[in-house]
């Protein structure tokens, strides 16, 4: 196991404001104030080599965990374990072993650009000159950064910058990469990219990939593990095969019929129709897939059909809302 | 880490001149700034003739010329403590926790002020047009500015530290240490106790200037050990406040970029 968390909680006290100036006023004089639990008992644990999704609703404790497991943040209670030492009192040991981007938060230079952030990156991390630049040479032509290496940060598109982020958290040749929202506000195209380029890193360095993300393809396409946490607690550990197939026991059916759909079975809703097409839920823990096929058949001339289960979207908002 | 403060250094003033015409504009202005200052001092003591409690027009002077290359070493060297609560209650600290380096020095040495090189230039030009140019003078006058740089820098982080507990102490930060700087441009026999005990704890201005000028005056060992010691305390303390806010630091996430 190159991760280990045990038991894991975060508190933090916020101030509650009333709203409006009398709120300010009655805030200054007593203020009052609430707790929040950010985490709360979280325990897994990751083997080398996985890409993990670690995913949740907005405040749901994902970052703080990351935060928390990278020595960011202090627990109040839990055990963390990376590659078997404490990110607090290992912090630099562990730093040289470990990588991490922050979607929201830049490790670039804004003014200068990236060949300097990773040339000072490559220092802070005691890599040697010839070093740096075999390092940066693989991580150009890998990360397809060559074009805008020496264009200044601020000139570069989103994509562009966080190709470049990415590459800085490996300059050092990290075991684990830890990747919070790395493809927040991309467009699709760039999306893919950088899972492929995530996928390949894994791949081709066996870095251990543990990755925050909202967005469900990223998820789907490159995760083979997915914990879900919400309120601050762990909801589902288990693969993503595992999730999509079995913890929704619903098939969608979308049908095309020489006339319209007519059928009143128990367990089977009727999400979509239009003229001759229809797309129907079936609930598995009801009724079975060969009792509806068969009243299909027996009751129309069905001219296409597809099967499909729940999308992941779907999915993963039925665990944040408790639907499983 | 010297080789990665030389790099930071390197790093930074190729960083400030990416914007030429600032970069001199800055430089140039933080100059002119502080001649203007000298000016009124020279009609002053025109006017009273003689001295103030003690300081002649060269004693004043040092202290402009010690005050102005301390602040602008600790500024070219170690700007970015004046950045230090924005850093922490922006959560932008999750940077330097991340790398392997020990946090304050690199915190601190990260960020040049391109403004410092104006003062810098100031207190080296102001220190040869009004002091001594005997060689034991000249060091006496470099090593006490790399220890006003290295105090005054203590005494930011400590300020600044009290974000960690408070939720934001930028503003106090920034008013203690410029009354540090604004206090050290005066005589220091001009002020009398109760508030010279304030003057060599809570806002140390006799620390970093007045006491160096009473031993660069007329150099006394006992004199210069203490406040060798002093200095000591204030740098421990520092790393001591920002050790003990660094457990209550609580991150964030609002959008950042280096700078």
């Amino acid at each position: 196991m190159v991760l280990e968390v045990d038991g894991l909680s975060k508190t933090f006290k916020s101030r509650v404001k009333g709203s409006g100036f009398k709120g300010s006023l009655k805030n200054m004089f007593s203020p009052e104030y609430r707790s929040i639990e950010a985490v709360n008992d979280i325990s897994f644990s990751v083997e080398e080599g996985e890409i993990t999704a670690f995913i949740g609703p907005n405040g749901a404790g994902k970052s703080t965990t990351i935060k928390l497991i990278t020595g960011i943040l202090y627990p109040d209670e839990g055990r963390v374990s990376v590659l078997n030492m404490d990110p607090h009192k290992d912090r630099k040991k562990l730093a040289y072993r470990i990588g991490a981007v922050f979607g929201q938060k830049s490790q670039l230079w804004y003014h200068l650009p990236p060949s300097d952030s990773f040339d000072l990156l490559g220092s802070i991390y005691n890599l040697s000159a010839p070093e740096i630049k075999k390092r940066v040479a693989y991580l150009t032509q890998v990360f397809e950064i060559g074009p805008f290496l020496n264009q200044a940060v601020r000139k570069l598109s989103l994509g562009q910058r966080i190709r470049c982020e990415i590459a800085a958290s490996l300059i050092h040749s990290p075991e684990i990469l830890f990747l919070d929202e790395p493809t927040i506000g991309l467009d699709v195209v760039v999306k893919q990219r950088i899972r492929e380029l995530i996928t390949r890193i894994n791949q081709d360095s066996k870095v251990t990939v543990f990755l925050t993300s909202h967005d469900t393809c990223d998820i789907e396409k490159i995760c083979r593990r997915v914990i879900v946490i919400n309120k601050g607690q762990m909801v589902w550990d288990g693969s993503v095969k595992q999730m999509k197939y079995s913890l929704l026991n619903k098939r969608i059916i979308n049908v095309r019929l020489e006339e319209p759909v007519a059928l009143n079975m128990k367990g089977v809703e009727l999400l979509k129709e239009k003229g001759c097409s229809a797309k129907l839920e079936v609930d598995l823990t009801v009724t079975s897939m060969k009792k509806v096929m068969s009243a299909l058949v027996t009751r129309h001339n069905i001219s296409d059909i597809s099967i499909s289960t729940m999308p992941m979207d779907e999915v993963i908002s039925s665990i944040y809302e408790g639907g499983v | 880490m010297w080789k990665l403060l030389k790099k930071y250094f390197v790093f930074n003033l190729s960083a400030g001149m990416e914007y030429r015409a600032s970069f001199l504009i800055q430089v140039f202005g933080m100059f002119l700034n502080n001649c203007a200052f000298i000016f009124f001092w020279m009609i002053l003591y025109k006017r009273i003739g003689g001295d103030i409690n003690g300081y002649g027009f060269s004693d004043v002077m040092f202290l402009w010329a010690l005050a102005a290359l301390g602040y602008g070493l600790a500024e070219v060297f170690m700007g970015n403590s004046r950045f230090i609560s924005s850093i922490i209650y922006k959560g932008e600290l999750d940077v330097y926790l991340l790398q392997p380096r020990a946090i304050l020095p690199n915190l601190v040495c990260s960020r040049m002020n391109t403004a410092g090189w104006g003062d810098v230039t100031y207190g080296i030009v102001l220190y040869f047009l009004t002091q001594s140019f005997e060689p034991h003078k000249v060091l006496m006058f470099l090593v006490f500015s790399i220890l006003m740089a290295v105090v005054f820098t203590a005494v930011r982080i400590i300020y600044h530290s009290l974000t960690f507990f408070l939720g934001n102490a930028e503003q106090f930060a920034g008013t203690i240490t410029e009354m540090v700087i604004m206090f050290i441009l005066y005589p220091g026999s001009i002020f009398s106790a109760p508030s010279t005990w304030i003057l060599h704890s809570v806002i140390p201005a006799a620390l970093v200037a007045w006491i160096p000028a009473e031993i660069f005056a007329s150099f006394d060992l006992k004199k210069l050990l203490v406040l060798l010691s002093a200095d000591v305390a204030i740098i421990i303390l520092s790393v001591v406040v920002f050790q003990a806010g660094l457990k209550k630091y609580s991150s964030g996430n609002r959008m950042g970029t280096r700078i």
